[in-house]
């Protein structure tokens, strides 16, 4: 690609189309755009579009589309093409940071994204004028510049804070200290007094403080992994910098923004965060400046107020407070009760109240309430923090605490009882006070606590229980959420006196109240009574069940909760703890279901909704059935017109639960296999279902199924469709992570196609086998190897096997006996997988006359002693080192996920079954055979060469199967 | 056939497998990039000579010495004008007038001297035996030379100071073979290439040829410094020859009843006893390993802790058999005390050894338990300096990886788990990865006892769930992916299970291999 205007006017043309909404046009030239991506000067012509283009929305995706391209394409991976060549990747390091500098911010923030994501493979030795060219910007006295200078840095810098140690970083960072830290100190000094100078300036303020923010972050960045020397001797001005910037405050530097934390607050947040840093790890260094920080945070706190914006910066100063009040030598900056009372009054009383953004939340963005209330992402909140206080404070001063806060739980308690419509927040900040302290405990912390009435734990727990009806939502959600946290320690006819309360709560019109009920239902259904059974029955739920499976699929249909994963997991959960007592509901609900499936099939976004979707559908499946297995057909009937859509329209995150549902209905069938199916069966051998990897899995036991209800059908019917299955067994036995679904495919075949049917093809198929044997062998493909092999020999007989081999290559049996099943034998692992060994290679040693005529008889008792050491050593599970994680880690792109239903789970399968009981018998027996038919020969090869202890081992057999060798 | 349960089976034998039990010791030796500034530590590379302890004692008191002590110094001119000169009585005064600069305890002029070319002419003076003063001032001027940078060592060994000074050691005048003992410590201190210079002009044997009943205890002192910083540094290690030569004096040594001479040969062993199995294997067999420990023990020996503990921490790196003669000496009596010993410092080397000793076997865990090691590792966990809370923790994994499902319980009982899990918010990636590691393993117990249930309610309650919750959203890979497999194996029902497997793209047609060869496995 010449760096032309013709060129620059179609890849102009092309990005506009990858903004627009339709995406018949937008496919194509994002399509376009990857496929010109490899060739030489690509990048340079987004670069000269993002920098000249006279569109500014052309700049941008010039921008963000570079930006992704060196994501993709930068990092040089062994074996695969670099697709940047040379002259690019020198051309780009030599303009960007110029480029980045020079750009408005919105293009500055892409360019800077791909310093950082270039710096991460070239920095420092491929790059090694990087720092030097940013250090000299310092000088240049531009902020606007410097800014983008230190937001570089920062992103280059940040992997510090959560990469390992290695000789490799530490080098690199001393590297970045040796020409870094000392321009970055004098910058900060210099900031700090332009930002005296320009005291009365809001404009020049912004900038400086940005700069004064991101060089904070720098700092925590350098200093994290160790106190580095240059630190350590500067640390007087780092900190007496950071201090005096904490306790600073600039009229003008204030927002009205209520939401939206200002600069002084991210500048505040970000020191403490440095603070807490020094304080955690450089403790012995940083002594001195502690008490210094304690104050003025403290102060900080105290003089802080409600507003959101405020939030992060709060909850770092909380933080740091929680981090310092647990070290021993500094709990006498906390012991005074004056301290402690006005840090509890003061600081985590007002953290803790429910604030009006709360109950905003509460109502209009329950989703996100949620996550933050019942998911734990609350690491943040005030709340949060708070409560880490409480628990740092605990540790030396539990006695003071409690008291200070169990007159806070009564006083609040009685506020609301005064007027409960007016205080109802007052009981809501009390029993989150009592959950969250209590449920951090032990266990039988609680209880003692309820016994003395320190929490008033009792009162709460008992309005918690009874979870009053006409209470505020935010009330009854924290009820709800009560139960659920002290489950384990609630006494089961408490749990059961909450249980049709909880259901009724189902119905509630707000979606944290609903959700948290389902949740609640879940979570107590989950748990284990003696005996590993459920603790809580279906005979104890009978009389709610009808109420329950009701309302849960009411809930569904409540505004907000279309696909509100929590009651949808609450509905399979029900459905596992219920069993056969859903039965006489499912014909209503299976239509309630299929139809949910339609509607999110159209555009699946909650990937855990429809994963709980699919495995009630399979539960629905397997209750029903298991009772009556001439069901199975009003399921298809229901299910079939649903996934054929599904396929039909090709739903990609659906067709693997499809492939299993379907599995699951079609073993249900005894040794048939209907129409329905076989229509589809061409369909499912197509290259392109298969190239995608969730997808392989369920495909192999969907067409294991197929083999095993069809394998005559199949060979009839569907005769020309045999080389498309064998074309997917090849596809995957050249892949060292999906051989082994390979292998499944292949077994089926041989256990369940008429031998005739495939006779053409055996040749091929061991070639192949061979091929990938010599090629490239893994122990997990000679494990899968052997089991075929024997399998094959168990239905078709060692000699079929012996003269398939020969036929390939003389002395081929030979070979493989001595240099894979002899040596490697000891590595199958498995029940069946080892009867199966076991089984095939008896057949070998007694049923194969070459092996007692021609040369392979050498073979003979290295193979019986192989089996004897197969039955009675320890499995061989050592596997060589440079295949450890061949099929885990070594393997690109595996974002395509598996899905796996829990639910649609597969019995195992054994194909010899019943036929062989005891493997070793089977060997006495056989050898006992083997020996009337060439009398004197068995016992006479046993006792010159088969080694003593197996020779006992093998006594042992013959004794148990009754039998002798002649 | 099993569909999953072939490759689960697989997946669990690999992790099984990448617990190498010779990767849960932690060597200190793994990073040697420093960022931090380098401590001031316990003893010293190189030291300068500003006294002297075994300058006979009627010369130090004679009228003579002392006057000479107070004449105004003489200018470099003059200096140098005199140790060139030819007149014995000049050099002798020049040759003092420079010690004495040397000597000074601010800003010694080494570099002059040095640039002043008066180097050769001192190391010309270390043969004249017949001049014993003019000896001794040169010996020691070059000793302060010696003690500076590389650069100034480099300087004396290559006026070819060495072989002058080994042979000095023999001189029948003990204050100048104590310096010369002295300077060889200087050079043998500046790392290890030196030292092997020395060791290969024999240095060793002229040394412990000094070493008899009535040596006075002030050489001894120095002596035994030498022969530490000839035991001492890496890449490479002295030859093992060498090591030899110097261990069953060091042996003796360490039964003297001076601190400062048991210091130093301790020290010796303790670098001795840094490095490979083999390594610590040559001083085990010496039996020294109790007196180790008793020395640890000496509460008034206070200087011993730090280098005896370091050897025995070298010494339980090593393998099990190792570990356990350092126990049967009793270490394990004696640590619970260092473990809350007043030093921070004292406290992460216990630390560290107790981390090696949890590598053992379970055999070696029960006698931890047994001699009362977990209160104070909890303690540590829950109280301790960073540095120690870091060891603490390596103690805890090693310990739940190797110990039995009883002694896992007992710690999970004492308290480790809940003190484990509020250090999940340290601000340390490693550290946290290792805290996931022991989570984990305590999970592997509890499955063993069919207790999961009991053990995800009490990680919950611990404010563990909600820790490890917000560990999904590390920045760091390895931190991410150990959170996400607790999350999904113990915390989610595994109800989404995530199978990973690779794509290849091809159209398929079940082909006939084209090309005939030859298999040959």
């Amino acid at each position: 690609m010449e760096l032309n205007d013709a060129n620059l006017q179609t890849l102009t043309e092309f990005l506009r189309k990858t903004l627009d909404p339709d995406p018949t046009i937008r496919r194509p030239a994002e399509k376009f755009l990857e496929s010109v991506e490899g060739n030489q000067n690509y990048p340079l012509l987004l670069l000269t579009l993002l920098e000249k283009s006279q569109d500014n929305v052309i700049r941008v995706c010039a921008a963000v589309t570079f930006k992704n391209y060196i994501k993709r394409n930068w990092r040089i991976v062994e074996d695969e093409p670099d697709k940047i060549s040379d002259l690019d990747r020198t051309a780009i390091k030599a303009n960007i940071v110029n480029l980045m500098l020079s750009s408005p911010e919105q293009i500055q923030k892409q360019l800077s994204d791909a310093i950082s994501i270039i710096g991460r493979e070239d920095f420092p030795q491929k790059w090694p004028d990087l720092l030097t060219e940013m250090v000299t910007r310092f000088r240049s006295g531009d902020f606007h510049i410097i800014n983008g200078v230190l937001r570089t840095a920062h992103s280059l810098f940040k992997r510090y804070r959560h990469e390992f140690k290695s000789n490799e970083l530490w080098s690199e960072i001393k590297l970045v200290l040796d020409t870094f830290a000392l321009p970055l100190t004098e910058l900060f000094k210099a900031t700090i007094e332009l930002c005296q100078t320009h005291a009365t300036d809001i404009n020049a303020l912004k900038v400086l403080f940005s700069s004064l923010t991101l060089i904070s972050k720098l700092f925590y960045s350098l200093n994290f992994q160790d106190l580095p020397e240059f630190f350590e001797d500067n640390m007087e001005t780092w900190m007496t910098n950071f201090h005096a910037l904490l306790t600073l405050d600039n009229k003008l530097l204030q927002t009205d923004d209520e939401e939206e934390a200002g600069l002084l607050e991210l500048l505040k947040s970000q020191i403490c965060d440095n603070a807490a840093l020094y304080a955690q790890k450089y403790d012995e260094e940083f002594q001195p400046y502690l008490p210094r920080f304690v104050t003025a945070i403290w102060n900080l706190l105290v003089s802080t107020g409600q507003e959101v914006k405020y939030d992060l910066l709060v909850s770092n100063a909380i933080q740091f407070l929680a981090s310092v009040c647990e070290r021993p030598h500094y709990k006498h900056l906390f012991e005074d009760q004056n301290t402690l009372t006005s840090i509890c009054e003061k600081v985590i009383v007002p953290n803790m109240e429910f604030r009006s953004a709360d109950e905003e939340a509460f109502e209009d963005n329950s989703e996100e309430y949620i996550r933050r209330d019942l998911e734990g992402s609350d690491i943040d909140t005030r709340r949060r923090a708070a409560c880490d206080l409480v628990r740092g404070l605990c540790k030396f001063f539990e006695g003071p605490v409690t008291a200070i806060f169990s007159g806070y739980v009564n006083s609040m308690l009685a506020e609301y009882a005064k007027n409960p419509g007016e205080n109802w927040k007052h009981k809501d900040a009390a029993i989150y006070l009592v959950t969250s302290l209590a449920s951090k405990a032990q266990t039988q912390k609680l209880c003692s606590c309820s016994a003395t009435c320190k929490w008033n734990c009792s009162q709460i727990r008992l309005s918690c229980i009874l979870i009053v009806v006409n209470e505020f939502p935010v009330l009854k959600a924290d009820a709800v959420k009560y139960v659920m946290i002290f489950r384990s320690q609630l006494p089961k006819e408490q749990l059961l006196q909450a249980v049709p309360l909880l259901i009724t709560h189902l119905q509630a019109e707000s979606t944290v109240e609903h959700t948290y009920a389902a949740h609640a239902l879940e979570r107590l259904f989950t748990m284990r009574g003696p005996n590993n059974s459920t603790l809580i029955t279906a005979a104890e739920m009978a009389p709610f069940t009808e109420q329950l499976l009701n309302n849960l699929f009411k809930a569904l249909a409540l505004p907000g909760s279309a696909e509100n994963e929590y009651i949808m997991k609450a509905i399979m959960r029900s459905f596992s703890l219920l069993q056969e007592a859903i039965v006489p509901y499912i014909p209503t609900l299976i239509g309630q279901l299929t139809h949910k499936l339609l509607l999110v099939s159209k555009n699946p976004s909650k990937p855990h909704f429809n994963h709980y979707l699919f495995e009630s559908l399979c539960l629905s499946v397997r209750i029903t059935c298991k009772a009556n297995p001439t069901t199975v057909s009003s399921f298809e009937e229901a299910l079939f017109p649903v996934f054929t859509e599904i396929l039909q329209n090709d739903v990609q995150e659906f067709l693997p639960y499809v492939f299993q549902v379907m599995s699951l209905l079609l073993e249900i069938h005894s040794n048939s296999i209907p129409a329905s199916y076989m229509a589809l069966f061409p369909h499912l051998l197509q290259p392109v279902l298969w190239e995608r990897t969730g997808n392989i899995p369920p495909l192999v036991r969907l067409l294991q199924a197929y083999l095993e209800k069809g394998g005559a059908t199949i060979a009839g019917s569907a005769a020309d469709k045999i080389p498309g299955l064998l074309g997917v067994f090849q596809k995957l036995i050249a892949s060292k992570a999906n051989d082994h679904q390979g292998f499944y495919l292949l077994n089926s075949i041989i256990e369940h196609m008429p031998p005739e049917s495939i006779t053409q093809y055996r040749k091929q198929i061991f070639i192949l086998l061979f091929q990938r044997l010599q090629g490239s062998k893994t122990t997990k493909f000679i494990k899968s190897f052997l089991v075929f092999i024997n399998l094959y020999c168990v239905k078709y007989g060692a000699i079929a096997l012996q003269e398939i081999f020969d036929s390939i290559q003389p002395k081929m049996f030979g070979m493989v006996l001595e240099k894979i099943v002899i040596p490697e034998v000891q590595k199958v692992s498995g029940t069946v997988e080892k009867k199966i060994c076991a089984v095939g290679i008896t057949k070998v040693l007694t049923e194969c006359p070459a092996m007692m005529d021609t040369e392979y008889t050498k073979l003979w008792i290295p193979l019986l002693q192989a089996l004897i050491g197969f039955f009675e050593l320890p499995e061989d599970d050592s596997i060589p080192d440079d295949e450890h994680f061949i099929d885990i880690e070594d393997t690109p792109g595996y974002q395509t996920a598996f899905s796996q239903l829990a639910f649609a789970g597969k019995k195992e399968h054994d194909p010899i079954g019943d036929a062989v009981g005891n493997p070793k018998i089977l060997l006495a027996q056989s050898l006992h055979k083997l020996s009337t038919a060439c009398p004197g020969r068995v016992p006479s090869m046993l006792s010159t060469s088969l080694n003593a202890e197996a020779l006992q081992f093998l006594q042992g057999y013959l004794q148990a199967a009754t039998v002798q060798l002649v | 056939m099993p569909t999953k349960n072939v490759i689960d089976e697989r997946l669990s034998k690999f992790k099984n497998k990448g617990k190498d039990p010779a990767k849960l010791r932690e060597k200190r030796i793994s990073v040697s990039v420093e960022l931090r500034k380098a401590h001031k530590n316990e003893n010293f590379l190189k030291r300068r000579n500003i006294t002297l302890s075994s300058l006979p004692d009627e010369e130090a008191l004679s009228p003579d010495y002392c006057s000479t002590e107070m004449v105004t110094p003489l200018s470099m001119e003059e200096i140098i004008k005199d140790v060139t000169s030819e007149s014995r009585e000049s050099q002798t005064r020049g040759c003092q007038a420079a010690r004495k600069l040397l000597s000074q305890e601010c800003n010694p002029p080494l570099k002059e001297i040095i640039n002043a070319g008066l180097l050769s002419r001192f190391v010309s003076f270390l043969s004249m035996d017949d001049e014993p003063a003019l000896q001794f001032e040169a010996a020691w001027a070059l000793t302060n030379i010696a003690s500076g940078t590389s650069w100034h060592t480099q300087q004396v060994v290559e006026h070819g100071a060495v072989t002058a000074f080994i042979s000095l050691l023999a001189s029948p005048m003990l204050h100048i073979s104590e310096q010369a003992v002295w300077a060889l410590g200087n050079i043998a201190g500046d790392g290890s290439a030196y030292r092997d210079v020395l060791i290969e002009c024999n240095v060793i044997p002229a040394l412990l040829a000094r070493i008899c009943p009535d040596t006075p205890v002030g050489y001894l002192r120095n002596l035994t410094w030498t022969l530490s910083n000839l035991c001492r540094n890496k890449n490479p290690f002295p030859p093992s020859s060498a090591v030899l030569q110097m261990l069953p004096s060091l042996i003796q040594l360490l039964h003297h009843c001076d601190k400062d001479i048991l210091s130093d040969a301790c020290w010796a062993i303790s670098y001795l006893s840094d490095g490979d199995n083999e390594r610590i294997d040559v001083v085990v067999k010496t039996g020294i390993v109790p007196r180790l420990v008793e020395l640890m023990s000496h509460k008034e020996l206070s200087v011993m802790v730090t280098p005896a503990l370091r050897s025995i921490g070298n010494i339980v790196s090593g393998s099990d058999l190792q570990t356990q003669t350092a126990i049967d000496a009793g270490i394990l009596n004696v640590l619970p005390r260092l473990m809350r010993h007043q030093k921070a410092s004292v406290q992460k080397e216990a630390a560290w050894a107790l981390s090696n000793i949890a590598a053992g076997p379970c055999n070696q865990i029960q006698q931890l338990i047994t001699c009362g090691l977990l209160p104070p590792l909890v303690e540590q966990l829950k109280n301790g300096d960073f540095k120690t809370q870091r060891e603490a923790v390596w103690a805890v994994t090693n310990f739940t990886s190797g110990g039995t499902v009883e002694q896992v319980v007992h710690l999970v009982q004492v308290g480790a788990l809940e003190a484990i899990i509020s250090l999940l918010q340290v601000k340390d990636v490693k550290v946290i990865l290792v805290i996931l590691d022991a989570i984990n393993n305590i999970f592997m117990a509890a499955e063993k006892l069919g207790e999961t249930e009991k053990l995800t309610l009490l990680v919950e309650e611990l404010g563990g769930l909600d820790r490890i919750e917000m560990l999904q959203n590390h920045d760091n890979d390895a931190v991410y992916r150990a959170a996400h497999t607790l999350i999904e194996k113990y915390f989610s029902d595994a109800d989404i299970e995530e199978v990973k497997v690779d794509t290849t793209v091809d159209a398929f047609a079940f082909q006939s291999p084209d090309v005939k060869r030859t298999f040959e496995f």
